[in-house]
């Protein structure tokens, strides 16, 4: 059966979705989560309502901080002074 | 013969594996620090210490749906993102990027601890004159080996011709 051309409206209606689909994909990746892995490899999220899952976010927060966060270690590099490795 | 890697070598070592990783720090079965890549003793202790409460935390937010304590940790926060992999001897964290590919990294963190176990040691490619020569029997002969292996046939190779 022969597909149904799309007019220019559809075409842009599309497009508008596409976007705003990655939009909501790319805030999504950026919330902040946690994840234990079992000794096989399965993955599982601790969700947000979960015993210590805030003090969890907390402690990787520090050692974030501890380590540089992402900002400062690109700064860092741009000035030449990266931390130096042990 | 290759090196052995020793634990103070081991978090130096996973920097090297990914360019993504910035910190890492190795803890012994005690959860005392063992090994640290910060150039400030304190603050590779410190790192140590919250490598140690974060494995804590994760086991008791684990405990009623998992009863099997995880052996790799996750966790992505604004700035960057932590992983964290544990043998029943050794656990490493690492403090990476948050642009870290998760499935990398906790190959990487795996990788390492099984060298440290004592597994095979982590083949990395060289450039130029350091990864041409192979001049011990051993690595000769190991190299023989690996090319009789190979699956495909030699051209011209007797019985070719019918």
């Amino acid at each position: 059966m022969k597909e149904k051309r799309k007019g220019p409206i559809s075409i842009a209606g599309g497009l508008v979705d596409s976007v705003a689909a990655t939009v909501r994909r790319m805030q999504r990746d950026r919330e902040p989560r946690a994840l234990a892995y079992d000794p096989t490899g399965y993955a599982r999220l601790i969700q947000p309502e979960a015993r210590g899952h805030e003090r969890i976010l907390q402690i990787a927060e520090s050692m974030v901080a501890q380590a540089g966060s992402d900002g400062a270690a690109q700064s860092n590099e741009e000035a030449g002074t990266r931390p130096k490795k042990r | 013969m290759a090196e052995t890697l020793t634990p103070d070598a081991a978090p130096a070592r996973l920097l090297e594996l990914s360019s993504d990783a910035r910190a890492a720090v190795l803890l012994d079965a005690a959860g005392a620090p063992a090994a640290w890549t910060e150039a400030d003793p304190e603050r590779g202790r410190a790192l140590a210490e919250l490598a140690r409460e974060l494995f804590e935390t994760v086991d008791r937010a684990t405990r009623d749906w998992d009863p099997d304590p995880s052996e790799q940790i996750e966790v992505q926060v604004p700035g960057g993102a932590v992983f964290a992999s544990r043998t029943p001897r050794w656990t490493l964290a690492v403090v990476a990027r948050r642009a870290a590919l998760s499935s990398l990294m906790l190959w990487d963190l795996r990788a390492v601890l099984g060298e440290l176990e004592g597994g095979p040691p982590i083949r990395r490619s060289t450039s130029g004159d350091d990864g041409a020569a192979s001049d011990t029997p051993a690595e000769q002969a190991s190299e023989e080996a690996a090319a009789g292996e190979s699956p495909v046939p030699e051209l011209g190779a007797p019985g070719d011709e019918s």
